[in-house]
């Protein structure tokens, strides 16, 4: 049985972890009611762990336990400010790397993040650091989220600081879950969160799953982790559950390669490293030799293409985890970030420029009283 | 002593009688050479002198046909004749009154003792004296039987067997012929047994008795009274006489019997799921001992309520005594039930079968206690879901 830690820092990353755990209660609305009589029913032993400066943000989560949620004191919250956050982290690391000690051994962690804001980007760089000095086996996967390109330029200047950390740091690969691209769901923005947050969720729970199940063909840790360090260690998962309309697996796992079925804008035909496709779905569902071709036509495209399958009663489900080796979106983005720095900076200039003028009016003048 | 004055007085006095019955004697007849005649009252053995004749009467021969046997005899031996007179018949002896003889009629017959003579005779042969006889009148041949009828007791009880004795006795002097016993059958009070009926000798001599015995069974209470029994028979001379027993009364009261009263008591109703116990009695009411007593019970509804102890057997109980003992209730569902009991004894007259029954109340489980089961589940609950909202209340 893996050891699983999931970590969710930042208000985005406690609320991803609170889909989570809200899915681990059977997700939708009887998990309100089943969180009195049940427990949270996780495939592996998971242990969650929610982080944040903010204690509005943690006081806001429902379906994780509040021995689960770390407050982590700072006078006046980061507000955005990833050298407010890198300063809180490296006061409070001792709480926060005990909170987690606690917690026993891990195999695997997943450390959820949004990018733009200023505690969970600027915490989980170190947070990694920290994770890998203290488990020496542990694979780390930061499960980050970008933000959408209007949401300002500080957003988008910590998007790009944090994943240039974020990069750099030991971690076995990244998720990536673009909030630009998947507003699209919904009208308003709350709703659309909240249906984000349950499609990671789903997601990172069957990935855990499959992680840990007895398959026909076997996937297992080792596996997605060389999935993860494929390219640019930079990748995102797709899903697809076939409906009664159309059982085809072919279908089902080319579906879930579908751009409206990703996370994140790739285009995997183009940028794929190495991918890892988990089908899951009753026996009677799963040709092996479907899977096979389905499976073989992808590694034509994609440098290597693990294999899972598991014996689930139940139309055919799949997910595809798959690195990238080039990210055009996210390079427009460090020029998004860039051209908005630069303004900013203009801005900044011009301003200074224009006050220092205005200074000059009363250069050489005394108060008088 | 003055005894020497008396005597003299006492056979003057006993002459004079002599003279007035002469005197008497004398006025029947009016001169010497008619015939006349004379009327004598006479008993056995008593005598007539007239002249030379000596007419003694032997024998009352029959007092039904009216033969009466006479002697009559003259001094000299010349006539000495015993002839049976038939009543009513002039006899004449040497020739009749006519002919200086004599003539004698049975005018009357009183009874096997006595009889009325009259002498017709010549006056010329004088006048007739009586000469009573000197032995007593002998006892003669005359039965009288003594009946009596006689129940062992006065007082019974339906189905006690009795003896009835009759005896006859003869306490007369002459033997009893064809003697006849007439009991009246069997009341309807009873049934007969054996020796009816009765069977008493024919004959039965003086001073000698007999007696028959017969053996009936009471069947019905009641004060009855036992009419008299008679008894005909004759005597040697056929004479027909009866006699009778006194009539009498018994008393047969009512049979002598177990009479068991059951009772039922139970301790007030019955909690559900609770104990308690059912205290049975049975109290022997009748006059006789009950016997191989047997007590079966059923309850209604056969359901819900478990009763252990209800069977017993007892072998004896006396008249007046009591046996209790107690069955064991345990309510398993509210309602009513009701015990029957079934005893099932020997009353000395066969077997006799007493019902009896109590009731017994299992009660609906206490509302308190229907809310304790249902707020400690609820109050397990709130405290569940308090201890989770606490869990994830932050
Ligand atoms: N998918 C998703 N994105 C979210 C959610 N909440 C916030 N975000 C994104 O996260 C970014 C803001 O980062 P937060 O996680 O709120 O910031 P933080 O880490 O709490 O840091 P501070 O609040 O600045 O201390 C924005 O780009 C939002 O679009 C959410 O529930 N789901
Ligand atoms: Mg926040």
């Amino acid at each position: 049985m893996l050891n699983v830690l999931i970590l969710g820092v930042g208000q985005c990353g406690n609320r991803i972890l609170d889909a989570i755990n809200k899915e681990a209660f059977g997700g939708g609305g009887a998990a309100n009611l089943a969180k009195y009589y049940l427990r949270p029913k996780f495939p592996s032993r998971v242990e969650t762990l929610a982080i944040n400066t903010a204690i509005n943000d943690l006081k806001e989560l429902r379906f994780t336990t509040a021995k689960d949620r770390l407050h982590v004191p700072n006078l006046h919250g980061v507000g955005a400010n990833r050298n407010v956050g890198k300063q809180a982290f490296m006061d409070n690391r001792d709480v926060i790397m005990g909170e987690i000690e606690k917690r026993g051994d891990f195999d695997i962690a997943f450390v959820i993040t949004s990018t733009s804001g200023g505690t969970g980007s600027s915490f989980t760089p170190l947070l990694i650091n920290e994770l890998k000095r203290q488990y020496k086996d542990i694979t780390v996967v930061t499960v980050a989220v970008l933000p959408a390109r209007e949401e300002g330029s500080i957003y988008l200047q910590n998007a790009a600081f944090c994943m240039r950390e974020l990069m750099e740091v030991e971690a076995e690969g990244i998720i990536l879950a673009d909030n630009q691209y998947m507003k699209r769901f919904s009208g308003d923005i709350a709703s659309a969160y909240d249906k984000i947050n349950n499609m990671i969720a789903k997601r990172l729970l069957f990935l855990i799953e499959s992680l840990d199940s007895e398959m026909l063909s076997v996937t297992d840790l080792g596996d997605f982790k060389t999935v993860m360090n494929g390219g640019l260690r930079i990748g995102t998962m797709g899903f697809y559950q076939a409906d009664s309309k159309n059982l085809s697996i072919r279908d089902a796992i080319e579906n879930s390669l579908k751009p409206v079925n990703l996370l994140y804008p790739a285009n995997v035909g183009d940028d794929a490293a190495r991918a890892m496709i988990i089908i899951q779905g009753s026996r009677e569902h799963l040709d092996v030799d479907e899977i096979t071709k389905e499976v073989e036509r992808l590694t034509a495209s994609a440098g290597h293409v693990f294999k899972g399958i598991v014996v689930k009663k139940g139309n055919p489900k799949v997910l595809s985890v798959f690195t990238v080796a080039s990210a055009p979106e996210l390079e427009s983005i460090y020029a998004q970030a860039a051209r908005g720095m630069q303004d900013e900076k203009e801005k900044r200039c011009r301003a200074r420029k224009q006050l220092d003028d205005a200074f000059a009016h009363i250069e050489d003048l005394e108060e008088i009283y | 002593m003055q005894r020497p004055i008396y005597l003299p007085c006492l056979v003057y006095l006993l002459f004079s009688i002599l003279l007035m019955q002469a005197a008497h004697a004398k006025e029947a007849t009016d001169n010497s050479d008619e015939v006349t005649f004379k009327d004598y009252t006479l008993n056995i053995g008593d005598r007539i002198d007239l002249g030379d004749y000596q007419m003694e009467l032997i024998e009352i021969q029959s007092v039904r046909d009216g033969l009466v046997v006479m002697r009559t005899s003259k001094v000299g031996g010349s006539l000495d004749e015993q002839r049976a007179l038939l009543l009513d018949s002039p006899n004449n002896f040497d020739g009749g009154a006519e002919n200086k003889g004599i003539t004698i009629t049975v005018a009357d017959i009183f009874d096997e003792q006595s009889a009325k003579v009259r002498i017709e005779y010549s006056q010329s042969l004088g006048s007739p004296r009586k000469h009573a006889s000197e032995r007593p009148a002998l006892a003669l041949d005359k039965p009288e039987l003594f009946v009596q009828k006689s129940f062992e007791r006065n007082q019974m009880s339906v189905g006690d067997a009795v003896k009835v004795t009759i005896t006859v006795k003869n306490t007369g002097t002459g033997q009893a012929l064809a003697i006849k016993a007439e009991d009246i059958p069997p009341l309807p009070e009873f049934t007969y047994v054996a020796g009816y009926p009765p069977k008493i000798k024919e004959t039965i001599d003086p001073g000698q008795s007999d007696s028959a015995v017969y053996v009936m069974n009471a069947v019905k209470e009641g004060s009855i009274r036992v009419p008299a029994m008679m008894v005909s028979y004759t005597d040697v001379k056929k004479n027909a006489k009866s006699n009778s027993s006194e009539p009498f009364n018994i008393l047969i009261s009512p049979k002598s019997k177990a009479d068991l009263a059951i009772k039922l008591a139970s301790s007030g109703p019955l909690a559900l799921d609770g104990e308690s116990m059912l205290n049975i009695s049975i109290s022997n009411l009748g006059t006789a001992s009950a016997s191989r007593i047997e007590v079966d019970g059923t309850v209604v509804p056969s359901e819900g309520l478990q009763v252990t102890g209800l069977e017993k057997s007892f072998f004896e109980i006396m008249p007046g005594a009591e046996v209790n003992y107690s069955a064991s209730l345990r309510g398993q569902k509210a309602g009513n039930y009701i015990i029957h009991l079934k005893v099932n004894y020997d009353g000395g007259d066969g077997s006799v079968i007493r019902e009896g029954t109590g009731e017994v109340v299992v009660l609906e489980r206490e509302y308190k206690y229907q809310y304790l089961l249902l707020i400690i589940p609820i109050a397990i609950i709130i405290a569940w879901m308090y201890r989770r909202y606490r869990e994830y209340k932050y």
